[in-house]
């Protein structure tokens, strides 16, 4: 068996290769647009521009040399921090990403715990009641959620909670408080995560509502995530349940509350903690769609209005985020992983 | 040989076949959840096949919507439903009831096809990976995982923005490694030697071109077909991984063994013992990945960089709804514009997700006949 350390570092050697491999593939995509559509993001009036002063801009960039070489100049900038400039948000793509994560952040600080939550516990339910009516309600329930469309359901819950009732509107904060957090002086932004600013500066009523603008995309993203969640925990508990332990717990005499919660359901939490890694992936290309129905102005939003103008620069360094992000999160997965189950040390 | 023996051989040959269809069958006939799946799908067939009735086509691409000019002057704002639109039209003055009926053969083009070229080359790949191991395995899984670490729609997004209106295709480069592998393949697998003069002739010859005249045509791509190809990119790492853990788990079986002994070629191996018995968990996934497919053109489509604005997409319809987020009235007032092809959507995707389920339920050796 590997010691734990060993494990780690051998985890880490590979995400460094995979990171590089996300790099590659990046540029790969970069280089499949056309060398005069690269050169325009040089410049700043494109209309008065002609092919051969495109031309020229795109060999004094360097876009005509080796790809390879490219490369190289390109991770160098990646690595100081510069992933170009978003011409849609009219700022450099990093400083448009530290600016939108907030209100990213915010949704998925309410959501992730609530998929867990609800997935955990429906899956364990329908295990329990295995062709009962809780189990062909959650099967039918999530089959339904796995099949809408996120921008669908936003759509229709935005038309009935803002268009017919006017209680949730969309956007991340309502425009009077927005003005006053950016105008005041007295208001400081600490983490710059309105949530908490809210309540440090004294002002709960800006912290309710961020809470309130938050309601429907959180549905909205519970409801297209959860579905999965509640299928693997349902399949594994069913497994757990089947295996001689628990039997050997009943055999004991343990009542079936621990039976089912001390045994079984520990043993089958484990290929959840797998699945949050692939969650992650879920949330983070889900978000591009529920951001922009309920303009949420975050990340993911910023995202989806960059492909629309074809803003590259912007698009892809979401893409780079995201996949880092996912990277790291499978990573701290896999090391939690082998810290609750030693077995897995041994492959 | 008489064909009275023969027709014995084939029936013989068949009969555990045919025994195992009608006892799935008999199982999907149990499950009201299958059958619902089924009829959905059934009923979609039907509307795209009768679709040059219901909707008879306005142009000669029936997929290219028409402006209904009685209107457009008049209002730039959608209609609701009246008798000439039952379903309304959008704020171009489409008519969604025949953006909705076209909009079905779409749906089924963009899922079938994609999932045919991910499968294709999810198929070669992992089997690839996984009969032959060693180095071209790992460099293969590297190379998913890193796929799989994005997205799937936000790298759709990327590429489908990424890729260029015209591809310069080099048929003779591609001609040349084609049959350059075609003939290393053929040549390693011996029984299938009759192939490799003709290759290596086409080899030759493409060789010859590519010295001294190569061709290149110049491939123009519509919007549709990049997000057909993009989502073909997202899509075939995850049948590669699945066929290659398929394909190891039967690989060490005592029939490949025997196989093997009797002489069989690496290629008749894989042709006629692992891929069939690789097919049902693969058949689980194709029905489950069409309904995601579909749900990921049409996010593309609602992102508005999906096919053509004047295409007939679901996704495409919904588009517009972006413009009423921020009016309460709007919203309510052109209700229509979203809510009926969001049924349409779901309604697809509903179908093939039941009729997946219901398979992964009957097919799944390890959890049937119980």
């Amino acid at each position: 068996m590997t010691s734990l350390p060993a494990y780690i570092a051998r985890r880490l050697i590979l995400l460094i290769f995979v990171l590089f491999g996300v790099t590659v593939l990046i540029f790969a995509i970069t280089a499949l647009v056309p060398v005069d559509v690269r050169a325009m993001l040089y410049v700043r009036n494109v209309q008065h521009t002609n092919p051969q002063q495109l031309m020229r801009i795109a060999e004094q960039y360097g876009l005509t040399r080796p790809l390879y070489e490219q490369y190289f100049t390109w991770i160098g900038q990646v690595l100081q921090g510069n992933l170009g400039f978003s011409k849609s948000a009219q700022q450099p793509v990093i400083q448009a990403i530290l600016e939108r994560w907030p209100y990213t952040f915010e949704i998925v600080l309410f959501a992730a715990p609530l998929i867990i939550f609800i997935g955990i516990y429906l899956g364990v339910q329908a295990a329990i009641h295995k062709d009962g009516i809780i189990d062909h309600a959650t099967r039918v329930l999530s089959i339904i959620g796995w099949s809408l469309p996120s921008f669908w359901l936003g759509l229709i819950l935005l038309s009935v909670f803002y268009g017919y009732l006017r209680w949730l509107p969309p956007g991340p904060l309502d425009p009077d408080l927005m003005n006053f957090r950016n105008t005041s002086p007295s208001f400081k932004r600490y983490t710059y995560i309105d949530l908490f600013d809210g309540l440090l500066n004294g002002r709960p009523d800006i912290t309710l509502s961020v809470i309130k603008h938050l309601i429907l995309p959180v549905i909205v993203i519970v409801t297209i995530n959860v579905a999965l969640l509640i299928r693997v925990m349902r399949s594994s508990m069913l497994e757990a349940l089947g295996k001689p332990y628990t039997f050997a717990a009943k055999a004991k005499g343990l009542d079936d509350k621990t039976v089912i919660y001390r045994h079984a359901r520990r043993n089958a939490l484990i290929p959840v903690i797998t699945l949050s890694g692939m969650l992650v992936a879920g949330m983070l290309g889900g978000l591009v769609i529920t951001e922009t129905v309920f303009a949420f102005g975050g990340l993911g939003q910023w995202a989806a209005r960059a492909a629309l103008n074809f803003d590259i620069p912007a698009v892809l360094g979401y893409a780079m985020l995201s996949a880092f992000i996912f990277v790291i999160a499978n990573l701290i997965v896999d090391i939690l992983y082998a810290y609750i189950d030693p077995r897995i040390r041994l492959v | 040989m008489d064909l009275g023996t023969k027709w014995k051989e084939i029936k013989v040959a068949w009969e555990p076949r045919i025994k195992e269809w009608k006892f799935m069958i008999k199982r999907m006939r149990e499950s009201p959840l299958a059958i619902l799946g089924l009829a959905i799908i059934i009923g979609f067939v039907i509307i795209a096949c009768m679709a040059p009735i219901l909707a008879p086509p306005t142009g000669p691409d029936p997929f290219i919507l028409k402006v209904d000019t009685e209107f457009s002057v008049l209002t730039p704002q959608p209609t609701p439903p009246t008798v000439k639109h039952i379903f309304g039209t959008t704020g171009e003055q489409y008519d969604i009831y025949y953006a909705c009926i076209w909009g079905t053969i779409n749906a089924f083009r963009v899922g079938l096809l994609v999932v045919v070229i991910a499968l294709i080359i999810g198929l070669i790949l992992g089997v690839v990976a996984a009969y032959y191991g060693g180095i071209i395995d790992e460099i293969l899984m590297r190379f998913t995982d890193i796929i799989i670490a994005l997205p799937g729609l936000v790298l759709s997004m990327a590429l489908v923005i990424a890729f260029p209106t015209i591809i310069p295709l080099d048929v003779t480069t591609i001609i040349l490694v084609i049959s350059a592998i075609l003939s290393i393949t053929f040549a390693a697998f011996k029984p299938e030697r009759k192939f490799l003069l003709p290759t290596q002739i086409v080899l030759f010859a493409s060789l010859l071109l590519y010295i001294y005249n190569p061709i290149v045509i110049g491939l123009n791509l519509s919007r549709l077909d990049k997000v057909l190809i993009s989502l073909a990119i997202v899509g075939w790492p995850g049948y590669a991984r699945l066929i290659r853990g398929e394909v190891l788990r039967v690989k060490n079986e005592d029939y490949i063994e025997a196989a093997k002994a009797a002489g069989s070629s690496d290629f008749r191996i894989i042709m006629k013992h692992i891929l069939p018995n690789t097919i049902y968990p693969l058949l689980i996934v194709v029905t489950l990945d069409i309904g995601s497919i579909v749900l990921t053109a049409a996010a593309l489509g609602f992102l508005g960089i999906g096919a053509e604005p004047n295409f007939a997409d679901w996704g495409n319809i919904i588009s517009r709804s972006r413009d009423w987020i921020s009016s309460p009235d709007l919203l309510v007032k052109h209700y229509h514009t979203f809510l009926i092809p969001g049924i349409f959507i779901t309604l697809f995707v509903l179908g093939w997700n039941l009729l997946g389920d219901a398979l992964r339920d009957v097919l799944d050796p390890m959890i049937r006949r119980r």
